[in-house]
């Protein structure tokens, strides 16, 4: 029954960031704040590999990378290599770092939501014609890092105590 | 040590795929199948467009059915809001009143539609394309912060086409932006990517008007000496030959200055993002 328990506690990652990525505006912009201003899934997909790098495959990021551009009208393949990159940077900063406390945790997100954001726009200039706009870029970034504590900390509260 | 063995275990459905190829050769070939996708969106192959329409219908219609308990449970909560509202009967009342209004200014526009009518015939103006409306559900809204858009159900098998208006009560939502055999993507007019040529019919002024990204809208390009009011409506001007004209768009707002010059506008428009569930798709009368 434990260990029943214990599965679902582990997939229901899994689940809340499918979620997350196929009803990105029911979540986000009715519920939090109007217009696409947080990035939820990059909190995500960072805290679980920053703490466990083997709770999200990259088999499982690669999917729901393809599926979210499905549905947002992205060039295919462009959030896989995001999310991807994304969970690769955070296992490799938090290899780096031999003391982790929460404001290495923090700048090792802030580095890497910053190197994905350059990528997705790098490669929405390179292989689409959606224009974009630097000002919302630079708002999602800011109030993704002003939620990275709470968020985290909810994270945390309910998978690691 | 069930958590260590959880741990070391896999997405469940794709385990078996990555026990069976060595991790080491993952990572590498996701990401060349990822650029293979990105340069293939370059290319205008029939056979890679109609694989990717293939693998968005497919996408777009599972995600359908995963979505359908959450909206139920989302709608449940909103027809008990109904059920509990005890003011039903004054708003009743209020609507009967409100109906009683709509249907004497009907006949009114009925009466300025045939004499439009008949001024036409007199004066040799020809009418332009009609269009018919072809109804469909949203399955889906998504937005980012590149994109906002609607995935519709009906595709090329209804004769969908790329930048045909979608409406609803003749309120213009925004256009077609990606076809599939089954299924459709609609840009709403507050995506960055739309600019829809519009018309001020009370001060004769016409406009572009842009989506800002952040659920808003913003007007371009109008005249230097161009004076709006509060409450100006906006239509479709109907320029670009595709979009009909004189669809409703939605209102002007300004903030009164004197100085007409300082003055600025806002757009408030005809419909509310989030709660859309039906639309339609207006395409020309062959």
């Amino acid at each position: 029954m434990n260990s029943f328990l214990e599965k679902i506690k582990f997939y229901s990652a899994h689940i809340i960031f499918t979620l997350i990525c196929i009803n990105d505006s029911i979540f986000i912009n009715t519920w939090i704040a109007p217009g696409p201003i947080i990035n939820i899934k990059y909190i995500l997909i960072f805290y679980f590999c920053f703490f466990e790098k083997d709770r999200f495959s990259i088999t499982f990021l690669f999917l729901i990378g393809l599926i979210f551009d499905s549905l947002q009208g992205m060039p295919f393949g462009m959030t896989s290599i995001c999310f991807i990159l994304l969970s690769k940077l955070a296992s490799y900063l938090k290899k780096r770092r031999t003391q982790t406390n929460f404001q290495n945790e923090f700048v090792a997100f802030a580095i890497s939501l910053l190197i994905v954001q350059i990528i997705s726009v790098i490669i929405l200039s390179n292989f689409s014609q959606i224009p974009f706009e630097y000002l919302l870029l630079a708002i999602n970034i800011i109030v993704s890092l002003i939620f990275y504590p709470v968020i985290r900390t909810l994270l945390k509260v309910f998978y690691h105590y | 040590m069930s958590e260590n063995r959880l741990a070391r275990s896999s997405t469940p459905g794709v385990s078996s795929l990555q026990r069976t190829i060595s991790k080491k050769f993952l990572l590498p070939s996701y990401i060349i199948i990822s650029f293979l996708f990105l340069f293939s969106e370059r290319s205008d192959f029939r056979a890679i467009r109609f694989l990717k329409a293939l693998i968005n219908d497919g996408i777009t219609y599972s995600i359908y059915i995963v979505n359908t308990p959450i909206k139920l449970i989302s709608d449940m909560s909103s027809s008990a809001k109904q059920y509990f509202n005890f003011n039903i009967v004054l708003e009743n009342k209020k609507l009967k009143d409100e109906i009683e209004q709509l249907n004497s200014e009907k006949r009114e526009l009925q009466f300025f539609k045939n004499e439009n009518d008949n001024l036409k015939r007199v004066l040799g103006i020809k009418n332009k394309d009609d269009y018919v409306s072809v109804y469909a559900k949203i399955i889906h809204e998504d937005t980012n912060e590149f994109a906002k858009n609607l995935i519709l159900t009906i595709g090329s098998n209804e004769g969908v086409q790329l930048g045909q208006a979608i409406v609803r009560n003749n309120v213009y939502l925004g256009k077609i932006s990606e076809v599939n055999l089954f299924s459709s993507k609609a840009m709403i007019i507050t995506d960055l990517n739309s600019r829809i040529p519009v018309v001020i019919p009370s001060r004769g002024v016409n406009a572009i008007l842009k989506g800002s990204g952040l659920g808003g809208a913003q007007l371009l390009f109008l005249p230097q000496n161009a004076v709006l009011e509060n409450n100006d409506q906006i239509y479709t001007s109907g320029s670009d030959g595709i979009i009909k004209e004189g669809l409703y768009v939605g209102k002007i707002i300004t903030d009164n200055k004197k100085d007409i010059k300082k003055r600025k506008y806002s757009v408030d428009l005809g419909f509310k993002e989030h709660q859309l569930n039906y639309v339609s798709v207006l395409k020309v009368k062959k």
